[in-house]
């Protein structure tokens, strides 16, 4: 390689960019693919309950009314919560599984939880109930790190528990989750329950999708400000390279003129020149940005970006490449360098050759 | 035959700091032959050559090549002409830096798109034929002033040119290599090469190898005759 110490700073500041735009890219995307994945079970109706506009426990019988409802298949009372763990200054999600609850007393928790509390299987845990007196709780099992964007912070636990640490009766429940088979009837069954029971809110699932979708978005909006950041580092490196070309390779390509090289010989090395220099830092950058998000988790923008609460899911996401994206990174940054690279030679190739004489 | 017929050169054409360098010269080089332009700094011998060279085109007045008028041709068939014809030494060598001297030797022949092992094999031959093929990869900022000569002389014979232009060669080398240099050029001269030298040096244009001397003052030829 010639030039080793311009070039290589080239290389590594060109491979930065990419870098930092490919993890861009490469998280957002992921990030949305994760929720959409882990939501796809989710039901397709939830029923809250609300008085005066603010969230109350619905009542469990609600749900035989509901069922009855032409297109519902099934009505589930769902339990769940959040708990604060002010020694450990931790939001958890609590929640009753539908099935395979953990027997009483045992509880199964997210790889997060696991990792704050030192926990592991059979360990005893406890937390503070609704009355202020502790609830111990023996460890089954943690939750697989399969879908840890929303398991990080869970705790699993049963029916009976559930309701002797939030004090919720046992006629109530926080919402109901409801199966309807055919997706065009959501929007009639949504206003039949609201003629029911005048006070539910019935949630659809494209509407949840909705929120993650804007929740994930508002980070991604974030990140959208570190890859204008790095678009722009871009934009004044192509820019210094398309307007300065040094006076050793000016008299360089009056040389090879001079010896018989035509114009376009000339641009067609400085083009090979640029698209080996772009396509290597463009390649290593994508490597490094795929290694960055896929491989360690994202070191960089994970404590910005996942999670909702103190608790960081250590999550690793699950590796997707959308190649639309990959392509549309390497036409706004190989081939706008490749041409910036072009430019000043041309204007260097069509001086006269006598030049280089003078 | 290579005739210039009235030619004169202007730079900046139009601006305060216009000048001419050349004023309605003509001139007739014949083949095989050695032609040295002499004359002190500034007298236009450099500008005459790179006009000969069709590196560049006169403002006025009309160059030709065995009797085919060359001025007007297009860019394109101006560096075919260059590439095939010519051969070029130049003053600071002009070698491009951080390549080898085998590198440099071939790169004239690159547009050419012969196949590359045989280039390979004309270029060391040619840097054979002046000793350098020990020095064939080395880069040419590890050369010293001698050896880096004879790569440009090297890099100036590889597309076979009939005619060998250099300007001012002498000008960085010390007594000897200059010796060494007459001497190269004779023996090119003797297997038919054409040699158009530029040089204010009486090394050069008192040596036999000159059989014309065109002795040249403020862009006008003062004199032209057969070397003593």
């Amino acid at each position: 390689m010639r030039r080793k110490g311009k070039n290589g700073a080239l290389l590594l500041v060109y491979t930065l960019v990419i870098f930092v735009l490919a993890s861009v890219l490469f998280f957002t995307y992921a990030l949305k693919r994760e929720a959409a994945l882990v939501l796809k079970d989710a039901p397709e109706i939830i029923v809250q309950r609300s008085q005066t506009g603010r969230f109350h426990p619905i009542p469990v019988a609600w749900g035989e009314s509901i069922g009855k409802i032409n297109g519902v298949i099934s009505v589930r009372p769902r339990l769940w919560g959040y708990q604060y763990d002010s020694v450990f200054q931790a939001n958890y999600t609590l929640s009753v599984p539908a099935e395979n609850a953990p027997p009483t007393g045992s509880i199964d928790i997210g790889s997060g939880i696991a990792k704050i509390r030192d926990a592991s299987p059979d360990d005893i845990i406890a937390f503070t109930g609704h009355d202020g007196f502790p609830r111990s709780f023996t460890i089954r099992e943690i939750l697989s790190d399969e879908s840890q964007l929303l398991t990080s912070d869970l705790i699993l636990l049963s029916e009976e528990d559930y309701r002797d640490f939030s004090g919720l009766p046992a006629d109530q429940a926080i919402d109901l989750a409801l199966r309807v088979r055919n997706p065009r009837e959501y929007a009639t069954i949504a206003e039949k329950i609201t003629r029911l029971h005048p006070d539910t809110r019935p949630i659809l699932r494209s509407e949840i999708l909705r929120t993650y979708d804007a929740l994930f978005g508002w980070r991604s909006g974030l990140l959208i400000v570190i890859f204008s950041a790095a678009a722009l580092a871009f934009v004044i490196f192509a820019w210094d390279k398309a307007t300065g070309l040094s006076a050793e390779e000016r008299k360089e390509i009056g040389i090879l003129k001079a010896i018989g090289w035509e114009t376009s010989d000339i641009l067609m090395m400085k083009f090979w020149e640029g698209s080996v220099v772009s396509l290597t830092a463009f390649l290593a950058g994508i490597i490094l940005a795929y290694a960055h998000v896929f491989l360690t988790s994202s070191p960089l923008f994970a404590p910005v970006l996942k999670g909702w609460s103190t608790l960081y899911p250590a999550f690793r996401l699950t590796p997707f490449l959308d190649f639309g994206q990959i392509s549309a990174l390497f036409f706004l940054t190989v081939v706008p360098y490749t041409v910036t690279t072009i430019v000043p030679s041309w204007r260097a190739a069509i001086i006269d050759p006598d030049s280089v004489m003078r | 035959m290579i005739s210039a017929r009235d030619i004169s050169k202007v730079f900046n054409a139009g601006r305060p700091s216009e000048f001419t360098a050349l004023h309605g010269v003509s001139l007739d080089i014949r083949l095989h032959e050695t032609t040295v332009l002499k004359g002190p700094s500034g007298s236009g011998k450099t500008t005459l050559l790179a006009l000969l060279g069709c590196m560049s085109r006169p403002t006025t007045g009309r160059i030709f090549l065995n009797d085919r008028e060359i001025t007007s041709l297009p860019e394109r068939f101006l560096t075919e002409i260059r590439r095939s014809t010519f051969g070029f030494v130049f003053q600071q060598f002009n070698l491009i830096k951080g390549i080898s001297a085998l590198e440099n030797v071939m790169a004239p022949a690159y547009p050419t798109g012969e196949k590359f092992s045989l280039l390979r094999r004309r270029a060391l031959a040619a840097l054979e034929m002046f000793n350098l093929e020990k020095r064939a990869d080395a880069k040419v900022e590890w050369l010293s002033g001698g050896e880096a000569q004879r790569v440009a002389i090297a890099r100036a014979l590889i597309n076979n040119p009939t005619v060998i232009i250099a300007d001012e060669p002498t000008a960085h080398l010390d007594t000897r290599l200059a010796h060494e240099f007459i001497g190269i050029m004779a023996d090119l001269k003797a297997k038919g090469s054409t040699i158009i030298l530029a040089s204010h040096d009486p090394i050069v244009y008192d040596s036999e190898l000159a059989d014309r001397v065109v002795e040249m003052r403020d862009g006008q030829v003062v004199s032209q005759g057969i070397s003593a």
